[in-house]
């Protein structure tokens, strides 16, 4: 949908997201939004960030102000590409796991 | 715990297959007991008893069958929420699904226990039946799609109730009326039960019709994505087997109507229908299962294939494919730095050196499999030539060999994985089994054919083997980043799932039936294997 990896077995599909995928953010820090087609689980979701060389992050998951929404933050951001991994619980009890690749640039 | 997340998809689906067969054979199973064993009893020349205790022994053991898999599909999921949350178990098995899971599993305990007693002479069951029907149905449809909507959340929730109680009431029926078949002797009294269970068949797919209806405007809402997502080409698939059914259906609609007039009249192929209605109907519940985890079509406007794509994609093309690329020229072949820069877990994109390796496998595949129905066709029509052709199951064991070496070239003795290693990815899990079916299908069936196992079901391996694997191709995922990669995928694997499911089931009804249906039933499963060899022989990737 947004060129972002997303295992297709499963419900919850990406239908916007903060940062888009393959997009270039310019800023140390980044507020993460990520909008489904369905209602999600956010207390038994979650998202990680992996710096393309470097380690995984997990980032906790933020209230939300609709129920289709999953949010997070990241923050000291270096320059480089990242992988942002989530994995959403939809009500009706699938799991959905995806990736949004984005890179960082000063 | 990695290998349990890897193929959590795949058991899921057919976790849910298992939830949706038991649950329909316990809710048909009151049904049966509220709509016809009971009001009837008196009429049923005194065979009421002895049909309702063996009515209650099937209910107690679906309604048994159904709280394992509830309770075994709530600790699944809790599993997986533990092992890729990293949380505590408390917390997993907070989740809404979980909870419905634990729930239906409760009220199929409670159907299990009062059928047992009910079989011991307790009358409760008598006025809780309704109830405990519409709980069990209720509950499930509760964690369908319907859940997580935004909008019409309780319509579709009620559509979802009315397709899987008529789903219950028919297909779930039908064993108890196999049951009534032969336990009531008296020729009146049985054409009593067969009217009255094909009005109540009828009314169930009435209501099975009508909720799908609502469900499939709801979720699909425009042709194109019938045909351009992977949600609409199951259900496309759904909806032909159904067909089927209905034609099944409709011909021991007639046979009653006939025994109405008739009341001792032959029996033999409405009992053989009615088994075939029970094997399809089952693949039909695993076809809706693994339609419950797909996202709906109407979701996926911009990853649907275009119609020109799909037409693309089915057209056969010649030449085919009998040469393969090296495997040193093939994405499996990469040494591990090339994949460095991957993102973890990811795999290098797919080359055209990979889709011309799969395409040369599935071509080849499709000549080992039109070479079986030919022979067996031979078979049927050539006396001079039969000796020879009755040998057509030895061919499976080639095509096994064949599928095993080339079918995954990740894997030993080509790739690098290991035998056992691979079985962690469900894709290749997938093929292993079904290579190891067509083992067990050669085998058996040589052997049957030769006269050399005698036993009364070594000769429905065949049929139950076929009908199985075809029955498991629909709940097959290719898991894919591409989603409309993977619907032209599912296109042209689901044509196959059918044919393979009309093969195993006109062997069945060969084996099972006499006279002039006996011999059509013969020709039929030989074309849907030269069908499905065509299938292969034109599959493409690209």
């Amino acid at each position: 949908m947004l060129g972002a990896s997303e295992t297709a077995l499963a419900h919850a599909i990406v239908l916007s997201s903060t940062p888009r995928a393959d997009q270039t953010v310019r800023s140390e820090e980044l507020a993460i939004e990520i909008r489904f087609n369905s209602r999600i689980d956010a207390a038994r979701s979650h998202m990680k960030l992996f710096k393309i060389g470097g380690e995984a992050v997990a980032l906790p998951i933020l209230d939300a102000a609709s129920a289709d929404t999953l949010n997070a933050k990241a923050t000291g951001l270096e320059p480089g590409a990242y992988r942002l991994h989530w994995q959403a619980l939809s009500l009706d009890g699938h799991i959905t796991q995806g990736d949004i690749p984005f890179a960082v640039s000063r | 715990m990695q290998l349990f997340i890897e193929i959590y998809g795949f058991l899921s689906v057919v976790l849910r297959g298992v939830i949706l067969a038991a649950q329909s054979v316990a809710v048909g199973g009151l049904a049966f007991l509220m709509l016809l064993v009971w009001p009837l009893a008196p009429k049923l020349a005194g065979a009421g008893a002895a049909l309702e205790r063996r009515a209650l022994r099937l209910i107690f053991v679906s309604a048994s069958g159904l709280a394992a898999a509830e309770w075994l599909a709530a600790a699944s999921l809790t599993v997986m929420l533990v092992g890729t949350l990293e949380i505590p178990a408390q917390e997993a098995a907070g989740a809404r699904a979980v909870a419905v899971d634990l729930v239906a599993g409760v009220i199929a305990a409670v159907v299990a226990v009062s059928a047992r007693r009910a079989q011991r002479g307790g009358v409760a069951l008598r006025q809780s039946a309704p109830v405990l029907a519409a709980l069990l149905i209720g509950v499930q449809a509760g964690s369908t799609h319907a859940a997580s909507q935004f909008e019409g959340a309780v319509v579709l929730a009620c559509a979802e109730f009315l397709h899987m109680a008529g789903a219950a009431v028919w297909i779930g029926g039908i064993p108890y009326f196999l049951m009534a078949l032969t336990d009531v002797a008296d020729p009146t009294a049985r054409a009593r039960v067969a009217a009255r269970f094909s009005a109540m068949s009828v009314g169930a797919v009435a209501a099975l019709l009508a909720g799908g209806a609502l469900m499939a405007a709801f979720y699909v809402g425009a042709a194109p994505a019938m045909y351009g997502t992977s949600y609409g080409v199951m259900l496309s698939a759904k909806i032909v087997l159904l067909l089927g059914l209905l034609l099944l259906g409709g011909l021991n609609f007639l046979a009653v109507r006939k025994l109405k007039q008739e009341p001792a009249g032959p029996l033999l192929r409405t009992r053989r229908f009615a088994e075939t209605e029970i094997g399809v109907g089952l693949t039909v519940l695993f076809c809706a299962a693994s339609l419950a985890s797909l996202p709906p079509a109407r979701d996926l406007p911009n990853d649907r294939a275009s119609f020109a794509e799909v037409v693309d994609r089915l057209e056969p093309r010649l030449p085919v494919r009998l040469d393969s690329p090296d495997f040193e020229a093939l994405s499996a072949a990469l040494p591990p730095e090339a994949l460095k820069n991957l993102p973890p877990g990811a795999q290098p994109p797919r080359s055209p050196a990979d889709i011309a390796w799969s395409e040369y496998n599935h071509h080849w595949a499709g000549l080992f499999v039109i070479a079986m129905g030919v022979m067996a066709l031979l078979e049927r029509v050539s006396r001079r030539l039969a000796p020879v052709m009755r040998h057509w199951p030895l061919v499976f064991l080639g095509l096994a060999c064949f599928l095993f070496l080339r079918a995954d070239e990740m894997v030993w003795p080509l790739g690098r994985l290991g035998l056992i290693e691979s079985l962690r990815d469900p894709e290749i899990a997938q093929h292993r089994l079904l290579t190891l079916l067509i083992v067990i299908f050669g085998l058996f069936e040589w052997q049957v054919r030769q006269g050399r196992i005698k036993a009364w079901w070594a000769p429905y391996v065949f049929p139950v083997s076929t009908a199985t694997a075809a029955a498991f191709l629909l709940t097959h995922s290719h898991a894919l980043a591409n989603l409309k990669e993977e619907t032209l995928i599912e296109i042209t694997h689901t044509p196959l799932a059918l044919v393979g499911v009309a093969a195993g089931w006109s062997r069945w009804l060969e084996l099972r039936l006499d006279g002039g249906a006996k011999r059509m039933a013969g020709f039929v499963w030989p074309i849907g294997f030269i069908l499905a060899g065509l299938m292969l022989v034109f599959y493409r990737e690209a």
